[in-house]
């Protein structure tokens, strides 16, 4: 027998089977055909122009106004207006161009979440007081994702005669005149209020695994209060805040919820991500090479944001666990002036924040909504999930099209993981690793524009059922699919491998040393071991599978028979009037969907899967 | 059971050449131990005759044929891991039936193998238990016995000793002696510690980095180290720099310090070297064929069943070990001593470190 030097150097061992050929290449090959080409084609658009390569549609963009405007924005922060006869407080944002418009709000929403998750992930981490257990249930609450119809109630919560007027204008007179948040400012506002539990779990999970001995070893030097945190406690768990950021930055950029629910005052709509998704909407703009040129300004920002924030932590990656020792957690109890902080502005903020979940059960309950609350209960939003043939449709799709992408994403990160860790010496395995947590990165709306040039350019794809241009016999479940199966392959991944992680090397080489192949022993020792992990990295895949709003208002919402589920809540908020109940309704079941997997997965797998709320 | 040969195994990791051409005979029914410091390649050699690695180049044999590139689960070397390797989620049982199910045998010849080597190791009515519900030394032996169970032609060992407290350690040693005898397998032992090699060995190598330095007896290698290194690696020993200052056939005269040692043999060129002479053939009494050496007492430590006497010769220290405790009473530090060392006793080796 020879030695294969080649096969040495792509997967780590001269003499490679077939697992270890499969675990290698049908994850590369599956992610280069479905996420690098089809992006490298929309590339190829936006870069040819009239035959030629050009970077016209480019510039394009960045010589008009509409879309980068440094100069001389349009808009105003805020002012007051006249509303209803009144005199309201209008926030509203300024206009600087498409590009920046969505750089700010990201920017805007990264900061305002990163206060808010810390100062929330200090508190349940550190403070020890009457009712943290309710407040660490409450904030479970946001967690959940219900597309589109939380953006609908933190709107109305906003409004002049909205909740938050009510309390603190009419009530407690805390405003000296109604105050109204909308345009990008709501925007803002919206997307903080969905995103910031990604700060904060990751925050959470930092101080809490900061040791203990560190900030110890401060005290005794002489170091105390802020001067502890900003010197030591801080600078310790910024890799996990900062990567919670940047997450929130790039969902931020790719969000098409708050937009789309905003788009009533005319600069929400001047956001990146809604002109890629309005050119969908509009059907004969789809094909338009500027658009592309766009979704690859948007795609390079969040790489960029990634790639940053990996190489950032990557050079801070502390070891937290000193050795032996004892672990005394530092909970402490507040001081009466931290006490009063948490009672008056902490409880309040996290009430504001979980408002939106309630009151999407609220919204789902009543025959409408207008004003400060809503009125009629009624319980036909709730029957109609069980009695319309075209709600029960959208639900079975959405079922069936989550459900293929989760068997998918389960051989995918298998594989992946396996390849990955278990042959690291392989050229490929980096690429291997690298191409399954990237999807995090890709916003959702450029895969659904790159997905529409190569379908409905390169062959064999090119009119068949998989062309979007072939309307007639264009079948969206089989796209979207293919694209849950890339945005929510990182969740199941990691899971994977952080449990291929824990099992030690040499369980599976003694399996194979006694005689059990690659794959039997793959079977018996590695997957029995790992299941939990696969079980759980599963359901999370599956929860987001289900809510994935991007491609599924998109490439999703051509052919009504094959809507997902989000398309139809797409089509209920920004439809006929009184229809938002009814999309409520769905969100609701998304919730119910969410809770029963979570509490599932915390009971057969005994251990905390809490879920990070994403559309 | 089978001979094993290794012929100019070579392997390398990123460049680095980890295993560097070694060539070994491993004799069938010996207890072979690889002995060398950590990173000396024991274990890489190890894994490479397990078919868990494979050389850069070199070939491996079992008896005639060769197995170099042999997947490990067709090659019927059996290893004992460092760490067990014992799967948690299997029983005792399970664990050892692992590589008889396989085999696809019938279930009672299962239950009658797994039964047998339960007994060989002292584990009987421990199998339905689970790994964690054992102690270091029991998880050790269903190790053991899931290795023997499938009758491997080679039973390789890998610091099986090492995670076990002092007394455990003495224990496993003879039991691994025991059940390799009374098998008459072929066993290939890795440690890093050179009294175990020599108690439980037939034949020993000593590898220091990549390579082989000598192969033989304990006794052998004990006595008649052939370099500086397994010279200083077997033991507590006195490694004195020297210089060779005159030659006369095989025998030299040497001198350290201001000491002058005439009558020794050597055979080497280099005029650079060590003496290697172990503490315990150092006498404080006048014996025959010695050369006598003065100097003063520096330290005598007293381990119980032997003393040690360190002496400052010159910058030199040496140390003389006896068990008589009456030649070292009165020993008191910086008073003067004799130490009497015979010619034959003094090992002449070319400098290497």
């Amino acid at each position: 027998m020879k030695v294969s030097r080649w096969s040495e150097k792509l997967f780590g061992t001269p003499i490679p089977d077939g697992v270890i050929i499969t675990s290698f290449l049908f994850p590369l090959l599956y992610l280069v055909s479905f996420l690098v080409i089809p992006v490298f084609v929309m590339l190829a658009t936006a870069f040819e122009y009239q035959g030629h390569i050009s970077a016209h549609w480019f510039s394009s963009i960045f010589n008009s106004a509409y879309y980068f405007n440094p100069r001389h924005p349009d808009g105003y922060l805020a002012k007051t207006i006249i509303y209803g006869g009144k005199e309201v407080y209008h926030l509203y944002g300024l206009d600087f161009g498409v590009v920046i418009n969505s750089i700010l709000v990201s920017i805007s929403v990264m900061f305002l979440t990163t206060i808010l998750g810390t100062t929330f992930a200090f508190i349940m981490a550190r403070y020890d007081f009457p009712g943290k257990n309710i407040m660490r249930i409450l904030l479970f609450i946001p967690l959940l994702v219900t597309p589109f119809v939380n953006v609908v109630v933190v709107k109305k919560m906003f409004l002049p005669d909205g909740i938050i007027n009510w309390i603190f204008y009419n009530h407690l007179h805390l405003f000296p005149k109604p105050i109204w948040i909308d345009g990008l400012i709501g925007v803002i506002v919206a997307q903080t209020i969905t995103y910031y539990p990604i700060v904060y779990l990751n925050a959470y999970a930092s101080f809490i695994n900061i040791d203990p001995s560190l900030e110890e070893q401060a005290e005794n030097l002489g170091s105390r209060g802020f001067h502890l945190f900003r010197t030591v406690t801080f600078p310790l768990a910024l890799p996990g805040i900062m990567s919670g950021a940047i997450l929130v930055g790039i969902f931020s950029l790719e969000d098409l919820a708050a937009p789309i629910v905003f788009q009533g005052s005319p600069i929400a709509k001047k956001l990146m991500s809604y002109q890629i998704y309005s050119s969908f909407v509009s059907g004969f703009a789809i094909g338009n090479p500027q658009m592309a040129a766009l979704a690859l300004v948007m795609l390079t920002l969040a790489i960029i944001m990634f790639l940053a924030v990996r190489w950032y932590v990557g050079l801070r990656q502390y070891a937290m666990l000193s050795k032996g020792g004892r672990w005394n957690p530092r909970v402490a109890k507040p001081k009466w002036w931290q006490a009063l902080l948490i009672a008056f502005v902490v409880v309040p903020v996290l009430l504001i924040t979980i408002f939106p979940q309630i009151g999407v059960l609220l919204l789902a309950f009543s025959k409408s909504w207008y004003g400060t609350w809503p009125s009629g209960f009624t319980l036909d939003n709730m029957k109609a999930i069980v009695t319309q043939p075209d709600i029960e449709r959208v639900i079975l799709n959405s079922l069936m099209y989550s459900t293929v992408a989760v068997l998918i994403i389960i051989l995918l990160s298998l594989t992946s993981a396996y390849a990955s860790n278990r042959f690291k010496k392989a050229k490929l395995a980096p690429i291997i690793d690298s191409l399954a947590t990237i999807p995090i990165a890709v916003p959702g709306i450029v895969i659904a524009m790159s997905y529409f040039f190569f379908f409905s350019t390169v062959p064999p794809f090119k009119g068949s059922t998989l062309d979007p241009t072939n309307l007639l016999e264009f079948f969206p479940g089989a796209a979207l699919i293919l694209a849950y199966s890339i945005r929510r392959l990182p969740f199941a991944a990691r899971s994977i491998s952080a449990g291929l992680q824990q099992v030690h090397v040499s369980l599976e080489e003694a399996a194979m040393n006694l005689g059990a192949g690659r794959w039997k022993a793959l079977t018996s020792v590695i997957i029995p071991m790992i299941y939990l992990n696969l079980f759980g990295g599963a359901m999370l895949s599956f929860v987001y599978c289900m809510s994935e709003t991007s491609v599924g208002i998109t490439l999703g919402s051509i052919n009504s028979t094959w809507y997902p589920i989000t398309a139809k809540m797409k089509e209920l908020i920004i439809g006929a009037v009184g229809s938002a109940n009814l999309a409520a309704a769905l969100g609701v079941f998304l919730m119910a969907v969410q809770i029963t997997a979570i509490v599932v997965a915390n009971v057969i797998t005994k251990q905390r899967y809490s879920f990070i709320g994403l559309t | 059971m089978v001979d094993v040969r290794l012929e100019n195994v070579v392997k390398e990791f990123d460049g680095v050449q980890a295993v560097k051409g070694i060539n070994l005979h491993i004799k069938h029914g010996e207890l072979f131990t690889l002995l060398g410091p950590s990173g000396c390649g024991k274990t890489t050699t190890l894994r490479m005759i397990a078919g868990l690695d494979y050389p850069t180049s070199g070939k491996i044999y079992f008896d005639d044929q060769e197995v170099t590139y042999l997947p490990s689960y067709e090659r019927g070397a059996v290893l004992v891991f460092q760490n067990y390797a014992l799967w948690p989620h299997m029983t005792v049982f399970d664990n050892v039936a692992y590589g008889l199910k396989i085999k696809k045998l019938p279930k009672d010849e299962i239950r009658k193998k797994v039964e047998w080597a339960l007994e060989l190791v002292k584990l009987k009515g421990f199998e339905n238990r689970y790994p964690t519900q054992l102690s270091g030394g029991q998880q050790q032996r269903v190790a053991i016995a899931r290795a023997l169970v499938v009758e491997p032609k080679v039973l390789l060992l890998d610091e099986p000793l090492s995670n076990l407290d002092a007394k455990l350690r003495l224990e496993m040693r003879s039991e691994i002696r025991r059940i390799q005898r009374e098998l008459g397998i072929t066993v290939i032992y890795v440690t890093h510690d050179q009294e175990e090699a020599m108690a439980i060995s037939d034949r020993i190598a000593v590898m220091n980095v990549g390579t082989v330095e000598q192969v033989g007896t304990p006794r052998d290698i004990y006595e008649r180290p052939k370099t500086e290194f397994v010279a200083s690696f077997m033991g507590k020993t006195n490694v004195i720099p020297a210089k060779v200052i005159a030659r006369e056939g095989n025998r030299v005269t040497v001198e350290f310090e201001n000491f002058r040692l005439d009558g020794l043999r050597y055979e080497g060129e280099k005029d650079d070297v060590v003496l290697v002479i172990r503490p315990e053939r150092i006498k404080l009494h006048p014996v025959e064929n010695a050369i006598t050496i003065e100097g003063i007492v520096d330290l005598v430590e007293y381990y119980g069943f032997f003393t040690e006497v360190v002496g400052l010769f010159g910058e030199r220290r040496i140390i003389a070990r006896t068990i008589s405790d009456k030649e070292v009473q009165g020993l008191r530090p910086t008073q003067p001593v004799k130490f009497y060392i015979d010619r034959d006793d003094i090992i002449v080796l070319p400098k290497q470190l």
